[in-house]
């Protein structure tokens, strides 16, 4: 891979999604309407526990992770088809309109987890080598361009996404949630998702 | 950079690591410092650095104060071309990093991304909080310092960056020691083989009552 690739990459993205706001705001809220809210809700605060919210979710990610669907670097049976017949434009429509959606709290199913996973959240664990999570994700969970919001998250998708990147199915994006998978133990990993729901 | 500056870099990178090849394990080939060269020789933002550095901030903590009790070294700043080197090192296998290794393969971290984050690095004050040592041998660790270690790392701990030197002064006490301790055994591969003759003989108390002299200088800023 080329040194530059991941600089070229963001500098692409940011092209697309300016093409994505002349598509217009009305039109992108109602194709989110029909082919993504069944699922994640049309406001992007999806009621199921294992589909993502999507409300105030970073826009670059959102368009990053619809294109890998699209162009194979992320694996996912219902999504590869809906979002194949889509335009770069629609895609970076939908991007635009469920970053500007106002995420609902999340729930806390386990609130006894929530110091642990706190502690995971902020501190990392330093004999594992696991990292804190604030440093890319931010202190308050709502992420940065290409790294995901995750405050207000589900515990259920947050759990089954590091279960993938632990087992090699999810390898998109930057590549290091392999190895924070991998080092984090199930009782981390599940405080830890607690924890992301209830950051606000 | 300057030219000739650029070319005895090169030399000495490339002397240094045969020499390190030689005097540690056997190693199945000497790693090319191509990269180095070429990172070392790109002029850094340090803007995007800002962003760049995002990805250490689990460990190096976003003021690269670092963590005193895991061992992972303050950052804030360090000459440039001292972080480009250990990020290199690191990444090419010729300082043995298990726990970061995963963070800095070209796909985490382009190469443009290290020139960078250096030069962020470099800018951010220096915290005073870093970890410091009993303070029971300070006077033992100034004598030895003086008399092995400043001549390159500076009489106030203030390194070289042009000779690739690291700053030690307000580095953690606990990461001097283990690297001292590394450097001595030999463990750690991409040591300056000079400064590694020049501690050979250190007991472990010479280089605790060092390391905590080392933590506690302060270079006079200009």
């Amino acid at each position: 891979m080329k040194g530059s690739s991941g600089k070229t990459r963001m500098a692409s993205l940011m092209l697309i999604l300016g093409a994505g706001i002349a598509f217009g705001a009305a039109a992108s809220g109602e194709m989110a309407a029909q082919v993504c809210g069944g699922c994640h809700g049309a406001d992007g605060n999806s009621a199921v526990a294992e589909f993502p919210k999507l409300a105030g979710q970073q826009k670059i990610y959102l368009l990053r992770e619809m294109l890998d669907y699209r162009e194979g670097r992320r694996h996912s049976e219902v999504m590869v088809p809906l979002l194949t017949p889509l335009s770069e434009q629609e895609i970076a429509g939908l991007a635009e309109y469920f970053a500007a959606q106002a995420p609902a709290p999340g729930t806390v199913a386990r609130p006894e987890l929530l110091a642990l996973g706190k502690r995971v959240y902020l501190e990392g664990n330093t004999k594992t080598g696991v990292p804190s999570c604030d440093g890319c994700h931010e202190e308050n969970g709502e992420g940065s361009k290409k790294f995901p919001r995750v405050a207000g998250q589900h515990a259920a998708y947050v759990l089954g996404q590091i279960a993938q990147y632990a087992s090699g199915k999810r390898s998109n994006g930057v590549k290091v949630m392999r190895t924070i998978a991998e080092r984090l133990s199930k009782e981390e990993a599940e405080a830890v998702a607690e924890y992301m729901a209830s950051l606000k | 950079m300057r030219f000739t500056q650029i070319a005895i870099l090169c030399l000495g990178a490339l002397a240094w690591g045969v020499q390190a090849a030689e005097a540690a394990k056997p190693a199945a080939s000497v790693p090319p410092d191509a990269e180095l060269a070429r990172v070392l020789a790109m002029k850094g933002d340090a803007a995007r650095g800002k962003e760049a550095y995002r990805i250490c901030r689990g460990c190096h903590r976003a003021d690269a104060s670092g963590k005193v009790e895991a061992g992972y070294p303050q950052l804030a700043g360090q000459h440039p071309g001292v972080i480009v080197k250990q990020m290199v090192d690191v990444r090419a296998g010729r300082r043995d990093s298990p726990r970061m290794h995963p963070f800095i393969t070209g796909e985490v971290v382009p190469e443009r991304d290290i020139a960078d984050i250096a030069v962020y690095l470099h800018g951010l004050p220096v915290p005073a909080s870093n970890g410091k040592g009993s303070g029971r041998m300070l006077e033992l660790g100034r004598h030895l310092y003086e008399r092995d270690c400043a001549e390159c790392h500076g009489k106030r701990g203030e390194g070289d960056g042009a000779r690739l030197y690291p700053r030690v002064a307000g580095q953690h006490y606990a990461y001097l020691l283990r690297e001292s301790m590394e450097s001595r055994d030999r463990g750690r591969r991409n040591a300056n083989p000079d400064m590694v003759r020049r501690i050979r003989h250190y007991t472990d108390d010479d280089l605790a009552a060092v390391s905590d002299y080392m933590s506690r200088l302060v270079p006079k800023r200009p």
